[in-house]
């Protein structure tokens, strides 16, 4: 089961739409599990939370084997730089393990049209695939339509799809029934 | 040290400089040592035990693989041959990342060269290998889309570069990836100070397999009638519109070679029994004889017996158009192919309407 705790409030119906996505992308049951708050010691000075620190110090919720929790901040999250920088920091996930967390702070503002909404959502959906693939051990893709490139890739499209390429699904179907058995 | 494993056993091995860092004795390994194995990832060292195997006392390396926890056990003196190596130092990674970061050459097109070359890098390239592998199938998939098998050995590779960027650096493996992913596809706007990248990893050379030189159509020099006892023919005054020679090999060729193509020619299905007798010794020579459009040098193996079988039946079956109509010997020629060709459509469907029967 795929568990999503929010550590701001967001939207039902942007709930309802995400935890339906996630079902069709990963054909696992998904859940709101409710709010947590923000762990003070994953705040950064400039005001960011460290994303590394955030899903290791977050109060975690009841989950059973091969449970997937997805946090989700309105807050801008850090990475620690590597050799050629920081890079840009979307949403991060313990890969293959069962803790992601996502950022909605650099997705298209939520707006008030139908259009925007609907953008807001789909590109809130396509965020959190990637990070719950990242926790089926699904590596980035280089298709540009798949869910998994990354997000700060200058390929993406303006409004990218919330769907796995053939390749990332099969792998993760193949990874979900082995944890199954 | 040695170089990598040579590709052919008859092969001498090649001394190629040996990958930094590999082991080259497994008295080097400490348990709680970080190695890595080629293709598997990185692996920590348990220990050394002894086992009996098949009747073998063998001195093990049992190394347990971090990702998973898989055992992994070696025999002590294949240690040096497998390419097991520490995991990378901060200086290789460094390199690593402005290898990823540096403009890409062309990549290889030749999906074989390409593919084999790949999985050499892999298993003896070290960590620079690894990125070379992820550096040219990720160059390549924006030209056009991996076939399955390159798409399968790119997440391998990526999977292989992760591990060993996120032990190396001591972060987890979700960070290392988006290190990778932000030197391999740098935001707009982005452009990073680079160092001169490392050298590219020297690959072991392969023996190149000869292609058979097929030679032009219109060199009919040397086509090995020598050796059939068929050198004294005129093929090229046949060529070039002389009196034409039937010659009786190549004319059952000829004839095969039509029949290929479709049955036709009617008027000589009413060969006399003679000829079908002749067309039916024809006919099970020719199932022995290789298959039409082949090259002069396979039908120089048909055994010379058979030859000789061969000669007397085409005999036969000439003197029908020459009864018929002596007018030139071209005409002859143009009829004989078309006799065999109705003959054989007479006799092959037979066994076929048997099969089907059953």
């Amino acid at each position: 089961v795929i568990r999503l705790v929010t550590l701001e409030k967001i939207d039902p119906t942007d709930m309802a739409f995400l935890t339906r996505t996630l079902f069709q992308a990963f054909g696992l049951g998904t859940e709101f599990a409710g709010d947590k708050p923000v762990p003070p010691e994953a705040e950064t000075k400039d005001g960011r939370l460290d994303a590394v620190k955030l899903l290791k110090e977050v109060e975690s919720i009841r989950t059973f084997a091969d449970d997937k929790v997805l946090y989700i901040t309105a807050a801008p999250l850090a990475l620690a730089p590597g050799p050629l920088g920081e890079p840009p920091c979307w949403g991060f996930a313990d890969y293959g393990k069962d803790r992601a967390v996502i950022s909605t702070s650099k997705l298209p503002a939520r707006g008030v049209t139908e259009a925007s909404i609907e953008a807001y959502r789909r590109r809130l959906a396509r965020e959190a695939i990637h990070a719950v693939g990242h926790l089926w051990d699904l590596h980035h893709c280089y298709d540009a339509r798949c869910a998994m490139h990354p997000s700060w890739s200058p390929s993406l499209p303006a409004n990218p799809e919330m769907d796995l390429c053939s390749f990332c699904r099969e792998k993760s179907e193949r990874k979900i029934r082995l944890a199954k058995t | 040290m040695r170089g990598p494993p040579a590709r052919h056993p008859d092969e001498t091995r090649e001394q190629l400089p040996a990958v930094e860092g590999v082991i080259a004795d497994a008295a080097e390994l400490r348990p709680g040592d970080r190695v890595v194995y080629p293709n598997q990832g990185v692996c920590a060292i348990v220990g050394i035990e002894d086992k009996d195997i098949a009747g073998q006392k063998l001195q093990l390396v049992r190394m347990r693989r971090e990702e998973d926890g898989a055992a992994v056990l070696v025999p002590k003196g294949k240690v040096p041959s497998i390419g097991l190596r520490r995991v990378a130092t901060g200086d290789q990674i460094e390199g690593v990342f402005h290898y990823l970061a540096a403009q890409f050459d062309d990549p290889e097109l030749d999906w074989k060269v390409r593919h084999r070359d790949n999985a050499d890098r892999l298993i003896a390239g070290g960590v620079l290998g690894v990125a070379e592998v992820v550096k040219g199938l990720h160059s390549l998939s924006r030209i056009r889309p991996l076939p399955a098998k390159e798409r399968e050995q790119y997440d391998n590779a990526r999977h292989l570069l992760v591990h060993e960027v996120a032990v190396s650096l001591s972060v987890p493996a979700g960070l290392a990836e988006d290190y990778i992913d932000y030197a391999l596809m740098p935001p707009d706007g982005v452009k990073f100070d680079l160092k001169p990248p490392p050298t590219p990893v020297l690959l072991p050379s392969r023996p190149k397999k000869r292609r058979p030189v097929v030679e032009e159509e219109g060199e009919i020099g040397d086509l090995g009638l020598a050796d059939l006892g068929l050198g004294d023919l005129d093929l090229e005054g046949a060529l070039a519109g002389d009196a034409p020679v039937v010659p009786e090999v190549l004319g059952a060729e000829g004839a095969e070679g039509a029949e290929a193509e479709g049955a036709e020619g009617a008027e000589t299905a009413k060969a006399p029994p003679e000829d079908a007798e002749a067309a039916a010794d024809d006919d099970e020579d020719e199932d022995e004889l290789p298959p039409p459009r082949k090259s002069a040098a396979r039908a120089a193996k048909a055994e010379p017996a058979k030859k000789e079988k061969k000669a007397p039946a085409k005999k036969a079956e000439k003197p029908a158009p020459k009864k018929a109509a002596p007018v030139a010997r071209a005409d002859a020629k143009k009829k004989a192919a078309p006799a065999k060709k109705a003959e054989k459509p007479e006799k092959k469907p037979a066994p076929k309407r048997g099969g089907k029967k059953k």
